[in-house]
């Protein structure tokens, strides 16, 4: 058995590399051209972007009437992807915030590049509620402004309430990266040596000088927001489940979803965050910031989260049974049983089963299994918000109003073409901003803090 | 081996004063049970489900709590983790706290009378789950499940403090994880039986995890009673500071901030739905005098500990723990009381002798039961090898 | 060279552990314009430094709190006061469903104010004309060592003290840091044309920008599509059509609903034989008779049917509705008379349609009666 000495602390940074080191490791793809890879990469996603435009343009020319949404199944695919991309892009705060409270060391190497996937994700997700209303154009008016007709938003209404949470949230996930990324910026400032970069950094890091007045300040500020932003991200993905909850159509009527929308949001987002991760380390040689150990503990949340989903599963199932209400009982059935048993089946198999295999030491240090996995629970959990959208309404009350949900290909090259969007966006990321904090992880480094408390 | 060559601990015995009082409140809430028993056995078996409940929470939400530290690695609770091991050790009382309540349940249980199960067709198609034996199986077995990883967590931390090995901590991780769907289910359908079921035609899928985030909430605050009271007197380690009192008042400001938030999701979905067979549950809570009872909950249990624990400085400061702490604690037995009676009584609020001795019993117990185990054992995990880490524990 | 001032001297360190010493002794020495710089937070510095603790949480408070005040008056103002409408059976004020509208504006009125307050207010950034800014001490302390600085315009400040000074600090470097008064003090002139070619540039792109936001991009026309709907307005051309109407004759021999075709003209008799009265005699059919007759029929054949026109003899008075003739006449025969009209009476089917002159015949009847009664009514 290997033998875990507990009382160590074992450090987050393996290797204990230099200070120096970590400037250049970290920077260096700033600094180097992209190779063939990254345009091989590139062109795929961007041909995937290109499936997403001509979607859209479809959609725009002709209307909604290209998708399959029609009675009785009027929230699609849209509202499907919506709520994926929403739930993605929670793994980010997540461990900026939340880890960050609960003092988690080895949440510094990943942070950086989750917090920049919640902004790609949050900004993917937020297009399919715009084009959902059919005329995006027209946005504005969610947004309460004194305007000519002298009408106000409907408060009450949880759609209202997603246009305040998302905003919000997109808003202060970018303070929150900005903030981060302030130092860095500026230690690449001191780094360049090409002009136009130097100009750019030193307009984006604001004239940052590493005072330690500055950063006594930094750090409070760091707290606030990761105290903002804790309640921020559960509310987020809660009022998308009032979207839901808030109704009285058996399947979405249930009080648990908030607490479940949100673990099912941490669920994807980790797997997503891990799956990307796995690249990065690999291309970037990161292995020893991103290190197996943090892979480890990503896995373990994966599991945590995956174990609170089946236990949301378990309990809509029983309490169903339990209120005796004919209507809830037969969604219940319905979902497992019938026309969508197919989805529903997947979604158990990838959501619940297959992140049960955490419970193995050797699966969750196991890179390729763990990648496999990761890849599972995004396909379960997109199929989890398509079992909720579709089955539940596709049959309710009136049997005489039953539907099928037929998707067009239209759906389906929204559905690709929003993977292109969002990859388009990491790719850039990579190349154009250091995709680890420097600062954060100096400051974990081994020997980077001063050996002994004197107060 | 020898981790922590450099800590001296030198046992002390908590004063047999403390003893005395315990076995005083003990004795003056029996004795005003057995009177609130012959008086009024209905209205008894209500309280009884109430500080059942309330003890459930204190030493299975202890439980949850060790278990939580195990598996997340945490060092800043371990110079303090025997407080809750010997908080769980109420669990050791539940199979005679429940006893008179097997015996009375037909005074609560709604679901349980034959001549109303005959014309409601809803009870009896629950009736499956909800009949006699069967729940009183659920909690016996519940309780023995509890038991069993009482005992396997305590022993292996005890025996840690002989043979400092480290071999026991693993074996104690991989319990507390065992532990987890273990205590998932179990105190879920604990809140079930106990608490939902007392209005049958009721029910809410977030029930469980309501109870769950009371009951976590009760088990910390009792801790950090205890804790705060023994670090300023000296029985604890030296080198215990502000920053492990931040911890506690961090955690306890997260949960109060979890179960306002579960309790508003579970209220906001239901009253804007408005279904008449979920709405009614908060109606009966909003009649007469509860509506003050209910408007109080939100103050009590969410706006005053949430002010009392914001700022950074009160989360150190140990009166000020202390204070939130036990008004925490309290809140939690208020949850309760408002979660129970008003199936007893519609339409008014009762609070009397018969209320307080229940509580004043729960709490000698939970005295007399700390005391105990503090006096056997030592107060302080002095094997454990994250000991040393969790003293030098700063921010 | 003339114009180069001094800014402070620095010390260089090369280890977390010296610099905290050392900020510790500059600090117990009396110093109080310094400044330690290091590439991420150190633990324990602001204790070494001497700082107060970070007011900032007080910012996050405020905002915080004014954003949710805001949101509440904002919510309750609008679906309360200036834009009530019942939504769900719910009340105008629904505290508990603007809780989520609340809550996230206090979020960000909370974090975005208090970036702000300590970006802008607080370091007086963005500022890349800082002395220390561009200078190989900040290159060193950006990436891996760790510097103290001791300011020129501190009280106690001696240059060849304080470099004294921080060489027995452990520093591995001292220097003195230089800055250009001249060059750091260079103010755009408000007044010079680039300036002002900007500013107007700016003025208008803005002003351009709102005006396609507010008139192009947001600008609905009213509600008027219920107006502009394909469909031909009465009386309109039409270019489907050869003839260029829109509308239509209808096809021979249409017959409008409930207008079918009199089939007793000229047939007096006969409409009397075989029309039969439809309506039973209930009083809402009497008053529909009563008003009827009042309008159509009173003028020439009086309230009462007794023949006293109001028309002061400028036209012929009928006669009496109460004779024997008109009281025998069967209701079809009544009919027939309203119908196609009678002697100088015109037709009245225009002016009433067949139920209302039906109900006016049993209102004819109820007059005849009430002055030729007959014993079995008193019953």
């Amino acid at each position: 058995m290997n033998t875990v000495d507990y009382s160590q602390e074992l450090s987050v940074i393996e290797g204990k590399p230099s200070l120096r080191s970590l400037d250049e490791l970290i920077s260096k793809p700033l600094d180097t051209k992209p190779d063939k890879k990254f345009y091989i990469a590139l062109s795929i996603t961007l041909s995937m972007l290109a499936l997403f435009v001509i979607g859209l343009g479809f959609t725009f020319f002709y209307g909604i009437g290209t998708w399959g949404n029609n009675n009785p199944v009027g929230w699609g695919f849209g509202i499907v992807n919506f709520v994926f991309w929403v739930g993605i892009g929670h793994a980010g705060t997540l461990i900026s915030a939340i880890l960050f409270l609960f003092r988690q060391k080895w949440r510094t190497g990943i942070a950086r590049f989750a917090e920049g996937m919640t902004i790609f994700a949050v900004m993917t997700a937020a297009i399919f509620p715009l084009i959902h209303t059919g005329r995006p154009w027209l946005a504005g008016y969610l947004f309460p402004y004194p305007n000519q007709h002298s009408i106000w938003p409907n408060f009450t209404s949880p759609l209202l309430w997603d246009v305040f949470a998302v905003s919000t949230y997109f808003t202060v996930s970018l303070i929150f990266w900005y903030v981060g990324l302030i130092p860095d910026l500026a230690t690449l400032r001191e780094r360049t040596s090409n002009k136009i970069k130097k100009i750019i950094y030193s307009i984006f890091s604001l004239g940052w000088r590493f005072s330690n007045r500055h950063w006594q300040h930094y750090e409070m500020v760091y707290l606030i927001l990761a105290g903002f932003a804790t309640p921020l991200v559960l509310s987020v993905h809660t009022i998308v489940s009032f979207d839901f909850a808030v109704s009285i159509i058996p399947g979405w009527h249930t009080t648990i979803f908030p607490p479940y929308f949100v673990a099912g949001a941490v669920f994807s987002g980790f797997a997503m965050v891990q799956n990307v991760l796995i690249f990065i380390r690999k291309i970037f040689n990161y292995e020893h910031i991103i290190t197996i150990d943090t892979l480890e503990k990503m896995n373990k949340i994966i599991l945590v989260t995956g174990s609170l989903v089946g236990y949301a599963y378990g309990m809509e199932f029983f309490i169903a049974w339990y209120s005796g209400i004919q209507a809830e009982q037969f969604t219940f059935i319905n979902r497992a049983f019938g026309p969508y048993a197919w989805a529903y089946w997947i979604m158990v198999t990838c959501n619940v089963v297959s992140p049960q295999l955490f419970w193995f030491k050797k699966i969750r240090r196991s890179v390729p299994v763990m990648f496999i996995i990761g890849v599972f629970v995004n396909i379960g959990m997109w199929f989890e918000r398509f079992v909720i959208v579709v089955t539940s309404i596709s049959r309710d009350f009136l049997p005489s109003s039953w539907g099928y949900f037929k998707p067009t290909i239209v759906d389906f090259m929204i559905l690709i073409g929003s993977f292109g969007f969002f990859f388009t966006w990491i790719l850039l990321f990579t190349k154009a901003l250091p995709v680890v904090s420097i600062a954060e992880v100096k400051a974990v480094v081994d020997g980077s803090q001063p050996s002994h408390h004197n107060d | 081996m020898n981790h922590n060559a450099e800590i001296s601990y030198i046992k002390k015995n908590i004063p047999s004063k403390v003893k005395s009082l315990g076995i005083s409140l003990l004795i003056i809430g029996m004795l005003g049970i057995i009177l609130s028993y012959y008086f009024d056995t209905a209205r008894s078996a209500y309280n009884n489900i109430i500080i059942f409940l309330f003890l459930i929470s204190i030493g299975v939400g202890s439980l949850f709590l060790i278990s939580i530290e195990y598996l997340s690695g945490a060092v800043w609770s371990v110079p303090f983790r025997r407080i809750p091991e010997f908080l769980a050790g109420i669990i050791l009382t539940l199979p005679i706290i429940v006893l008179p309540l097997i015996f009375n349940m037909s005074n609560v249980f709604e679901w349980l009378h034959p001549e109303i199960l005959k014309i409601d067709e809803l009870l009896k198609s629950k009736a499956p789950y909800l009949n006699q034996n069967f729940f009183i199986v659920r909690i016996f077995v519940f309780i023995s499940i509890w038991l069993i990883f009482f005992y396997f967590l305590l022993r292996n931390s005890i025996k840690q403090d002989e043979n400092k090995d480290q071999a026991l901590t693993k074996k104690n991780i991989k319990f507390s994880a065992a532990f987890m769907p273990f205590f998932a289910i179990t105190i879920t359908f604990t809140a079930i039986d106990w608490l939902m079921s007392l209005e049958p035609h009721w029910f809410s899928t977030i029930f469980g995890v309501y109870y769950f985030s009371g009951s976590v909430l009760a088990a910390l605050a009792s801790s950090t009673i205890a804790i705060v009271l023994l670090n300023e007197k000296g029985y604890l380690l030296k080198g215990l500071s502000n920053d492990h009192y931040y911890s506690l008042g961090a955690l306890l400001f997260a949960f109060v901030n979890f179960w306002a938030y579960i309790a508003f999701s579970q209220y906001l979905l239901i009253w804007y739905a408005n279904l008449p067979e979920e709405t009614i549950w908060f109606l009966n809570r909003w009649q007469g005098s509860w509506i003050y009872f209910s408007i109080g909950l939100i103050i009590i249990h969410f706006v005053v500990p949430y002010f009392g624990l914001l700022s950074q400085p009160s989360k150190m400061n140990p009166k000020r723990l202390l204070l939130m702490s036990i008004w925490i604690l309290f809140a939690h037995y208020y949850d309760l009381f408002w979660l129970a009676i008003p199936n007893y009584s519609k339409n008014q609020v009762i609070f009397s002798w018969n209320e307080i001795s229940f509580l004043v019993f729960a709490i000698g117990l939970l005295i007399i039961i700390f005391y105990a185990f503090a006096n056997k054992f030592n107060l302080v995990p002095i094997g454990d090898p994250k000991l040393k880490r969790g003293i030098d524990f700063r921010l | 060279m003339d114009n180069k001032k001094l800014y402070g001297c620095a010390a260089i360190y090369n280890t977390p552990d010296e610099i905290l010493s050392a900020a510790k002794e500059v600090r117990n020495s009396g110093y109080k314009k310094f400044d330690v710089h290091s590439p991420y937070p150190i633990h324990g510095m602001p204790k070494a430094m001497n700082l107060p603790p970070s007011k900032l949480g007080y910012a996050a408070l405020i905002f915080g709190l004014s954003g949710a005040i805001t949101a509440l008056l904002l919510t309750f103002w609008i679906s309360a006061i200036d834009y009530p409408l019942v939504i769900g059976g719910k009340p105008f004020f629904s505290f508990p469903a603007y809780i989520p509208v609340i809550f996230e504006v206090t979020v960000l009125s909370a974090s975005v104010a208090t970036v702000i307050t300590m970006l802008f207010i607080f370091f007086k950034l963005p500022n890349n004309a800082h002395p220390l800014n561009d200078t190989e001490y900040m290159k060193k302390v950006s990436s891996d060592k760790y510097g103290i600085v001791i300011q020129a315009d501190d009280d106690i400040f001696n240059e060849s003290v304080v470099i004294d000074f921080l060489r027995k600090t452990g520093a591995s470097e001292v220097f003195p840091i230089y800055f250009n008064d001249e060059e750091l003090s260079v103010k755009p002139k408000i007044l010079e044309p680039k300036f002002l070619l900007f500013l107007t540039a700016t003025a208008i792109f803005t002003s351009g920008i709102t005006y396609f936001t507010l008139n192009k991009l947001l600008y609905m026309t009213p509600f008027n599509w219920m107006m502009e709907q394909p469909k031909l307005n009465p009386q309109h051309s039409s270019i489907i059509f050869k003839d260029g109407f829109g509308m239509r004759t209808p096809v021979e021999g249409t017959v409008a609903r409930g207008h079918l075709p009199y089939a007793f003209k000229n047939k007096p008799e006969d409409a009397g034989k075989y029309l039969v009265n439809p309506l039973p005699v209930s009083k809402s059919v009497l008053q529909l008779g009563q008003k009827k007759y009042d309008i159509y029929c009173s003028p020439c054949h009086g309230y009462h049917g007794e023949g006293d026109s109001r028309l002061r003899g400028q036209f012929p008075n009928p006669p009496s509705l109460h004779s024997e003739k008109v009281r025998n006449w069967s209701d079809g025969r009544i009919f027939h008379v309203i119908t196609e009209g009678q002697n100088i009476m015109p037709s009245y089917s225009s002016q009433l349609t067949e139920d209302e002159r039906w109900a006016i015949i049993h209102y004819i009847r109820v007059l005849q009666r009430s002055l030729n009664a007959k014993e079995t009514d008193l019953q």
